[in-house]
């Protein structure tokens, strides 16, 4: 049986939501609330916590790991139906993680290099460490949280030090209170990605931690989204960041240190390339698992081979331009998101409220075969 | 019997058909076996004597010359019986019957420390091989070994590819004995183990696995002697030839068990829970599990101040960094990412490149090539000239090629960098992991950048997060982490700190000391 410490469980949760959601979410919120964005970030803590006390009490009641989870509290046959719809999903979502990485890598590192090429070499990555298995890429991703979120404070700490001006962010909660509400909603579509630990809450030494766990993801990602945020806001003012593709990455490149390490984006972006590594594998991971449980396969590896194949195509296939992209990302993925990681959860959040604790716990996980 | 139908046909025998028997009640027919095993053996000695009161017991000693100490051989063995049972006349010694001679020599007249009782012509042959000379006596149908051992060997000095300016000095020699008595000599408790065992169908070779009892893991050391048991070769002439057949995962760069020719740095890994194993012939230990972070450590760092000692620490990390990704990184940034280095130091570098008739990546491949090469050539040649063909051939061609234009100076600059760097590492096999692994970085930096850089880190991480030597996953304590061992490996903890040991699956006894009392302001 797979064993996963707590810290590592904090690792693949945070890279899970965190990693792109950097990059993208504080525009989202600065799009819509200009130098209040940060009020934004700060409030999605509320749905936040909501949303993880419904995953714990999912968890608890469980006593079989996501995707078997479904077939026990909604039956065999309609478990193994949504199982086969959260195949597509991930397989999209995987797909979707990887273009929008490499659409940004064509766009502001490496013009003119074939996207193939990055998607080839990406997807070669994943498909080891998928090879190698969920405890070795599970210790991968303690490292990428050290190295990652160590950076990402670090160039948060330095965006304080360029040209900062206090009054970008006044005047304070001047704002239309839909686009806050819409914001929150768009900002917590990623937490949404916490539901994962319906998988991976099985494998820590001790169920009730997970609570812990996902208590200190969701406060990691809002201090670090907060940060970045407030950063841009100050670095740039609330109008002139809203204009930016991407006001983190601008942040980046305008960090200089002693007038001699400019532009350090080359630097940010490669590690970026670790998040979205470990974000696009865990996605990857979700799609073999699922995969193995509706088709009763006895392993998941093997998936892995063909699978990336699927992924490379969907992939340049799924948008022919960067705007189509920017549908998906406003649009799309979050409605697909709240759907399936948090409709869902919350079907089976009203199931399991009527059922009683259970005794076996996790016994149950020893006889799959991850 | 099966001898006897054998006999017949003593033309057909071979020395193999013999070397099973048990020792025979006749020490010509003895002698004759062994004869013809040790056949066109110049150094073996036979000397067949009588002794007794009335020389009516005939003997045969056996040994090689070379591997044993004569003076002993003749205080010990031949002069009691040759000299003293003849001139005593004691009514003991004249009981001397055949029935009684073997047990009343063995345990009233060898005067050797170490005696043991042998029955088989095969292990009289190892036991000689091994430096102990054996006495035959006719009339008994088993022979006895006494530790004559003694050969010319290296003597105890300072190991030259792990030189400290702290702490003990001395480093293993061939001979396994002095390297266990070494090791004993630090640890004085009778539950440090020392477990022999012998491999090599054809060297006989003496391995011994080295634990503390209580503090490794019953279950390590139960599959380390699995593994070795296992060992199936007709030779084995160093401890690297054990590694191979050991370790978890062959087919890989990064290495799962530490080298080291220090008996205090076997010894400090004993008190952590891990095994040693030493071979004879070889001055270099074993040490397993191993993590990666663990050849970064020297073992220096635990005999000086912890701070200096834990600055020294972060200047070694960032050289591993450096001998890793210097060259690449250099190559990304003048190749790909020009705008990430001031204008003025690009300016500088662009003009010095004028002219070079390579790409980055070619240049660097080049110089690298050519380091490694100097590297080599200084280890092979004889110490009195390597030195300064290394330093003469990098001056020269260093310079040479700067001048012709076929290399760019920072290039020189940097792989002259990285090789210093390269230097640092207190493991040389963790170094050989940098060496190859930088042109890997090279290549891929020379065809993404940066991106091609981190392209190569993950699948490095990947494959090292997918090691484990013994159990022990090979990024520990980074991954899995672990936050009290990190402290001991981002920085050298004080040693009133050192509470515990480094947790190794299995492992029972984690306490190292006691916590200071704080009552008493601590045991400082």
């Amino acid at each position: 049986m797979i064993r996963l410490s707590n810290f590592q469980v904090y690792s693949m949760l945070l890279i899970f939501s965190l990693a792109v959601a950097f990059l993208q979410v504080g525009k989202f919120a600065i799009d819509l609330l200009f130098n209040n964005a940060y009020l934004a970030v700060l409030a999605t803590a509320v749905p936040g916590i909501l949303i993880i006390f419904m995953l714990n009490h999912i968890l608890k009641k469980s006593t079989l790991p996501f995707p078997f989870i479904l077939g026990e509290h909604l039956g065999e046959k309609v478990g193994k139906v949504i199982g086969f719809l959260y195949i597509l999903i991930f397989l999209l979502l995987t797909s979707f993680s990887l273009r929008l990485f490499v659409d940004f890598i064509e766009t502001n590192v490496l013009p003119q290099t074939p996207i193939s090429i990055f998607l080839g070499l990406l997807l070669l990555c994943g498909y080891i460490a998928i090879k190698t298995g969920l405890e070795n890429f599970a210790r991968m991703c303690e490292i990428i949280v050290i190295l990652g979120v160590g950076f990402s404070f670090s160039i948060v700490f330095l965006g304080f030090f360029q040209n900062i001006d206090i009054k970008n962010l006044l005047p304070f909660a001047y704002m239309n209170w839909t686009s806050f509400m819409r914001a929150v909603f768009m900002l917590s579509t990623e937490i949404l990605k916490l539901a994962t630990i319906l998988f991976l809450g099985f494998f820590i030494p001790d169920k009730n931690d997970a609570l812990k766990i996902m208590i200190k993801v969701l406060f990691t990602y809002i201090i670090l989204i907060t940060a970045i945020t407030v950063a841009a806001i100050l670095i740039f003012g609330g109008t002139t960041a809203s204009l930016f593709t991407f006001p983190t990455f601008a942040v980046v490149r305008i960090i200089n240190i002693a007038d001699f390490l400019t532009n350090l984006d080359a630097i940010f972006i490669g590690l970026w390339i670790i998040g979205i590594f470990g974000t696009s594998t865990f996605l990857w991971f979700m799609f073999c698992i699922t995969t193995q449980y509706v088709f009763n396969l006895r392993d998941y590896r093997f998936i892995a081979a063909p699978s990336s194949l699927i992924i490379a195509v969907l992939a340049i296939k799924m948008a022919s331009n960067i705007l189509e992209i920017n549908i998906l990302i406003i649009y799309i993925i979050p409605f697909l998101l709240s759907i399936f990681f948090f409709l869902i959860p919350f079907l089976l959040f009203l199931i399991t409220l009527f059922k009683p604790y259970p005794e076996l716990d996790q016994e149950n996980c020893k006889n799959i075969n991850f | 019997m099966r001898y006897i139908s054998k006999k017949n046909s003593s033309a057909a025998l071979t020395p193999h058909d013999f070397i099973d028997d048990k020792v025979s009640f006749s020490v010509r027919e003895n002698s004759e076996k062994l004869k013809k095993i040790l056949e066109s053996c110049s150094d073996a000695v036979f000397r067949e004597f009588t002794f007794g009161t009335n020389d009516e017991h005939k003997a045969l000693v056996l040994y090689f010359d070379g591997l044993t100490d004569r003076k002993e051989i003749e205080e010990n063995i031949l002069k009691p019986l040759l000299l003293e049972i003849g001139m005593v006349n004691k009514p003991e010694i004249k009981i001397l019957n055949t029935s009684g001679v073997f047990s009343r020599i063995k345990n009233r007249i060898l005067a050797a420390a170490e005696v043991k009782t042998l029955n088989t012509l095969g292990e009289i042959v190892h036991h000689i091989s091994s430096g102990d000379t054996v006495l035959l006596i006719n009339g008994c149908d088993k022979a006895l070994s006494a530790g004559t051992r003694s050969w010319q060997s290296r003597a105890i000095q300072t190991p030259e590819n792990e030189v400290v300016i702290f702490g003990p000095k001395e480093g293993f020699c061939e001979t396994l004995r002095f390297n266990t008595a070494l090791l004993r000599r630090r640890i004085k408790t009778g539950n440090f183990k020392i477990e022999a065992m012998v491999l090599g169908r054809l060297t006989k070779t003496d391995v011994v696995l080295c634990y503390i009892k209580g503090v490794a893991p019953d279950s390590l050391v139960a599959e380390v002697k699995q593994r070795l048991n296992k060992i199936d070769i007709d030779g084995v002439l160093d401890s690297a030839i054990l590694e191979e057949f050991i370790v978890n995962e062959k087919n890989t760069i990064f290495s799962q068990v530490e080298h080291t020719e220090k008996p205090d740095r076997v010894a400090a890994n004993l008190l952590e829970g891990r095994i040693a194993v030493l071979v004879d012939g070889s001055p270099m230990a074993l040490i397993l599990p191993v993590s990666f972070p663990q050849f970064w450590l020297s073992p220096e760092d635990y005999y000086d101040n912890y701070i200096p000692a834990s600055l020294f620490r972060f200047l070694r990390f960032a050289a591993f960094w450096i001998s890793l990704l210097l060259p690449s990184l250099y190559v990304a940034v003048i190749t790909y990412h020009q705008e990430m280095i001031p204008t003025a130091l690009y300016l500088t570098i662009a003009a010095t490149r004028q002219g070079v008739p390579f790409p980055a990546f070619v240049e660097a491949v080049l110089l690298e090539i050519t380091f490694e090469l100097l590297r080599e050539a200084g280890l092979r040649l004889p110490r009195a000239v390597g030195p300064a063909v290394s330093i003469v051939g990098a001056l020269i061609i260093g310079d040479a090629a700067v001048r012709a234009g076929l290399v760019s100076t920072p290039m020189v600059v940097i792989v002259a960098a990285t090789g210093i760097a390269s230097f640092v590492t207190p493991a040389y096999n963790a170094g050989i992991i940098n060496r190859i692994a930088r042109f890997g970085f090279l290549f891929a930096s020379s065809v993404l950048g940066f991106l091609g850089i981190m392209i190569g880190l993950i699948l490095m991480l990947t494959r090292m997060a997918s090691l484990s030597s013994f159990g022990l996953p090979y990024l520990s304590p980074l991954a899995p982490f672990n936050r009290e061992q990190m402290t001991d490996v981002i920085v050298r903890r004080p040693w009133y700190k050192n509470i515990t040991r480094p947790f190794i699956e299995g492992m029972k006894n984690q306490r190292r000391q006691n916590p200071p009392d704080k009552d008493k302001g601590g045991s400082k």
